[in-house]
This record gives structure tokens, sequence and C-alpha cells, in this order.
């Protein structure tokens, strides 16, 4: 089964192409790196591939949904990791699943285990403003996985994370369909069964027919 | 429904926690009243008089802070885009924002009117405090449309106010002639506050049909 088809996906901004149309095909359970320099369209790819920014051309289906149209049932499906960590300094760590849980339709059993499957349990009652940077980003993690997606799109998830917190990646992969940006190569070697290469805004390797100028 | 009220009661909270808007508004409130007694040097003659011009444009300034305030962090910090990516609708998210927001400028007004009493001498009664809390549901829905609109733009903080003030203007004129002849002393038939609420449920609708649009692209 595919879980990620995307046909001639591009993205413009302006009069600048970021990123040119694009013929993508991922089945389920595989897990794609998308490694490259800065600016060379990794975002731009991951953010059409969330359903976070509309494309300028093209379309995109998530287990064979039509993710411009039905994209409360596709978003329902995915995780996603953006490059902000999107939390409420004000709240705990505890409290910003909580809330995403509600907004997801889940429960506070569902908040507490995404915080335990990052290993912030014991961070549970300290606000998101007092974790470390690499806290927030597990705390961010927990919150791509807490509706247990079975799609996770995650723009460099590594940022700030230290072994054990780059250890913890894999578990929370799983089985799952992913699609993985990164400037580690190892780490896309460990992680992800297929790669991208952007370099210079074009992709490099056949396999993928991926193109895409730099942004 | 549950989505609303926890988008509320997360704004609430954060609010309660970090007292970031409520003390500064309050503040600005107190101050603007000071200013307006000696500006207009108001006496017990005068106070009733120009007492619901003062309240109107001080709850109009207030609503800009408050509303202003609402969408910004939320696209700064990433988090809006986090919320629109579960499947919760953009308009119970937005009712939620607009919740919040509406509680915190009452909260305000907690301050405005005993303030009216104290520093402009204006009877503060049933009919003014209905008044203010009507018309304040209609601004939060508007206000927290075009917040979430300017958030989107560099220039938010001028963009607001240009967008919110025009329609704003029949709260202001059918709350500012409720208040002045409750003010006045007058008997004020419940038609004004008939006429607001019917202003609030037009544009708390037309607010919550076009944040859809909004919020989701």
């Amino acid at each position: 089964m595919i879980a990620v088809r995307a046909a001639g996906l591009g993205q413009r901004f302006g009069s600048h192409p970021a990123l040119a149309p694009v013929d993508l095909e991922l089945a389920v359970g595989e897990r794609l790196a998308v490694l490259g320099d800065n600016g060379a369209g990794k975002t731009t790819l991951l953010r059409l591939l969330a359903t976070v920014a509309r494309p300028a051309s093209g379309r995109l289906e998530l287990f064979g949904l039509d993710a411009l149209t039905r994209r409360a049932q596709v978003r329902a499906r995915l995780g996603y990791l953006g490059h902000q960590a999107g939390h409420y300094a004000q709240l705990t760590a505890l409290e910003n699943l909580e809330f995403f849980a509600t907004l997801q339709g889940r429960g506070r059993v569902e908040a507490r285990e995404a915080l335990a499957g990052v290993g912030l349990e014991a961070a549970a009652g300290r606000r998101a403003a007092e974790l470390s940077r690499g806290m927030q980003q597990r705390l961010a993690l927990a919150r791509a996985v807490l509706h247990r997606p079975e799609l996770l799109v995650l723009d460099e998830p590594d940022t700030s994370l230290d072994g054990p917190g780059r250890a913890l990646l894999g578990r929370l992969l799983g089985e799952r369909t992913a699609v993985i940006a990164t400037h580690d190569r190892a780490l896309a070697r460990g992680l992800c069964s297929r790669a991208l290469l952007l370099r210079a805004g074009r992709a490099e390797g056949d396999p993928w027919q991926l193109r895409v100028v730099e942004a | 429904m549950a989505v609303t009220w926890a988008v509320a009661r997360k704004d609430l909270r954060a609010e309660w926690r970090g007292r970031e808007m409520l003390p500064a508004l309050a503040q600005f409130v107190v101050l603007a009243l000071v200013i307006a007694n000696f500006a207009f040097d108001v006496d017990l003659t005068s106070g009733p008089r120009l007492g619901p011009g003062i309240l109107w444009l001080v709850l109009v300034f207030a609503g800009l802070v408050a509303f202003g305030r609402a969408f910004a962090p939320e696209r700064e910090q990433g988090s809006l885009e986090a919320m629109l990516l579960t499947p919760a609708g953009p308009a119970a998210i937005f009712a939620g924002k607009a919740l919040a927001a509406a509680l915190l400028l009452m909260a305000v007004e907690a301050v405005l009117l005993p303030g009216m009493a104290v520093f402009l001498g204006a009877p503060i009664g049933l009919q003014v405090v209905l008044a203010v809390l009507v018309a304040t549901v209609g601004m939060a829905g508007l206000g927290c449309l075009f917040s979430a609109l300017a958030a989107q733009t560099r220039a938010r903080d001028l963009l607001l106010p240009v967008l919110a003030l025009p329609l704003w203007i029949p709260f202001v004129v059918v709350g500012g002639r409720t208040v002045q002849a409750a003010m006045g002393g007058a008997l004020v038939p419940g038609q004004p506050l008939v006429v607001l609420a019917a202003l609030d449920i037009l544009f708390v609708i037309v607010a919550a049909l076009a944040a859809r649009v909004v919020l989701d692209e």
C-alpha cells in the first residue's frame, strides 16, 4: 500500500520557485531521509507533505486520501515536527501534551504515555520554559506521536538531542512510515531505508524522481 | 465544544501564570481614567455626560491590545501551526481564542467600570454593565478574527486597528447611546441591548465562518 503519493507537487514563494514539481511515492512502513544543505528545499518539501503549506501546483495523496480536500482526515493520521517547538512556555510539559491530546480527541492517558515515551516523566510538572533545549525537542517529539500517527514527517528531529535522545528516535519511529530531514547522514543511515540527497537545489539519484530548486 | 474550552482554558491559564496582559491593561485603564479626569476637568455634573465617551474610548483601546495579542504569539512560537495540524476544527480553535480574549477584556472591565465611578463620578448601573458585557462578545469575535488575519503580516500592530475599528463602530454607537441614557438617568428600554445582542450573533457567526479560511491558509 502507498502511504505517500505526490504528483507534480511544487511550491513558489512569490515569483521565486522554491520547489519544482515533484513526483514521489512512499510505501507504508518505508522511511525516507531527506538530506541536503541549508536552503535546498527540504523544509519546503516536508511542509507540503505534512499539509502545513498548500502547494502551488500538483497533487498529494496520503494513504489514498487527497491531502488538499480531506485535510482533517489526513492530519489525524500524520505527526509533524517542524523547526519551532510550538510549546506554551507557561504550561507544564504534561499540560502541553494534555492540551494537544484534547485537540486530537485523545485523553490524559495518551499524554502521559507520550511523555514517558520520550523519557520526560520526571519533568512532567515543569513549565516548558524551564526545560532545556533538548528536553523541549523531546517534548515536541512526544506531541508529534501522542495520537499514534501512521506517518511521521520530522524536520531535523535530532536538533539539540543528546545521545540517548537520538537513540529514542528509532524507538519512536517503530514501524511507522516516515520522512525525515536531517544533516546527519549517519542518523539517516540508521533510521531510514531510502535517502534523497538535495544539493544546490537538485535531487541526486534517479530512484526518487525528485527535482528541487534552490530556495 | 471540548476543543473550544481547552483552548480558552489554556490561554487563561497561561495568562494567569505569566501575568503579561492583565496587570498592564488594568494599569492602562486606571491611567486613562486619571488623564481623562484632568483633561476634561470632570466634576459631578459633567461626569455622567462625558463618561460614556470616555468609557468606550478606553474600552476600544484596551480591546485592541487584548485582541492584538490573541494570535501573534501563537504564530511566532509555532503553536498555532501545531493546533491546526490536529483534527480540531479551525472554528473551534478560533472560538476558544475569542472566548479567552473576551473573558480577559471582561476582567479589564471589572477595573474600568468601578474606576469610572471613582474617577469620573459616573453612575454605573445594571444597564451600563450589561451594555458593556454584551458589546464585548461581538467585539471579541471581530477583534480576534482580525487579530488572526493581522498576525500573518509584519505590520500587525498597525493593521489590527485599521481593520477592527470600522466594524466596531456599531457596538460603540449602540452601546454608547445605551450607556449615555443609563448614566443620564433616562429609562432605557430593552431594545438597545437586543440590538447589541443581534450584532453579537451576526458578527460572531461571520467571524467563525471567516476564521476557517483565515486560520487554515
